[in-house]
């Protein structure tokens, strides 16, 4: 049959490794990571973290401020759940969608809880004598991103 | 560690005046509660005799800024969520922030540029580069 324009899609064709080898080649590269994660060769983390409905991207000692009031006081300290993807300088963990709570722990402290600056919310009508202002002020947290730790249980 | 940003409040009231109604309560009832449960901010009450200015709560903070608001006709329970909420406050302007995040580090594994993922010129076979 004469090959025209249209029989092989226009985009370059990829074929897929052996699955036996990928396995092998998997196993080795998650080795090598544990290897390097419980020596302890990597320098600054950072994490991707699902805070509060926002995702954040976030190191060691970085602020962070939601538009929430959170039920902890002042200077407790506090462990976040939900972490989509962890990494380092030569390596990454991505989650799907979540990592696990043995490999991760990333920790916070509540530094202060205040108010947003007064916001004024204002609703006029033209010709219909109608006009109403109301200052808001929305209560805010601010966190301090103390640690991220990972521990070496990949599999 | 943590440390409260409060360094001190002061309520300043005339003991006379009906407005101060709602700080004399709160002295009388909630201020010691208040002191134990925090016990890093210092509480000073100090009553001038006299019709004198109105009522204030003043809250210094360790970076110097002071913060006055008013408790003319207030109950002893709103004084008492004024006070926590300066307590747990830091000094910085309440003015409107751009970003709600701020990092020393932005950039872990090295900053993106546009030639990050791309392979080098120098691989290119092309009509010239070919050794003659």
């Amino acid at each position: 049959v004469a090959k025209t324009s249209l029989t092989s899609p226009p985009w370059p064709e990829v074929k897929l490794p052996d699955p036996v080898e990928e396995a092998k080649y998997h196993a080795e590269v998650v080795q090598k990571v544990n290897g390097l994660i419980s020596a302890g060769h990597y320098g600054r983390l950072f994490a991707v973290v699902h805070f509060a409905s926002k995702q954040w991207k976030i190191t060691s000692e970085d602020l962070i401020m939601m538009d929430n009031v959170l039920e902890a006081e002042c200077g407790d300290r506090i462990r976040m759940e939900k972490v989509l993807l962890v990494g380092a300088d030569d390596f990454t963990l991505i989650g799907r969608p979540l990592l696990g709570k043995e490999l991760v722990r990333v920790e916070a402290t509540v530094i202060e809880k205040t108010e947003s600056w007064p916001k004024v919310n204002m609703r006029f009508w033209r010709r219909h004598n109608y006009q109403r202002k109301r200052i808001i002020a929305n209560p805010q947290t601010v966190l301090r991103i103390n640690t991220i730790e990972i521990y070496p249980c990949l599999s | 560690r943590y440390v409260r940003q409060l360094q001190r409040l002061q309520l300043l009231f005339s003991p006379s005046a009906a407005d101060a109604r709602g700080a004399r309560q709160f002295v009388e009832e909630a201020a010691q509660d208040f002191a134990r449960q925090h016990p890093d901010v210092v509480l000073y009450v100090s009553p001038h005799s006299g019709p004198g200015p109105a009522p204030v709560l003043r809250a210094e903070y360790l970076n110097g800024t002071v913060r006055e608001e008013l408790i003319a006709s207030k109950t002893s329970e709103e004084i008492v969520q004024l006070a926590t909420k300066l307590a747990n406050q830091s000094g910085l302007d309440i003015i409107r922030i751009r970003k709600p995040f701020h990092t020393d580090n932005p950039s872990v594994q090295g900053q993106w540029h546009p030639l990050t993922n791309k392979p080098s010129i120098l691989t290119v076979q092309g009509p010239r580069l070919q050794p003659q």
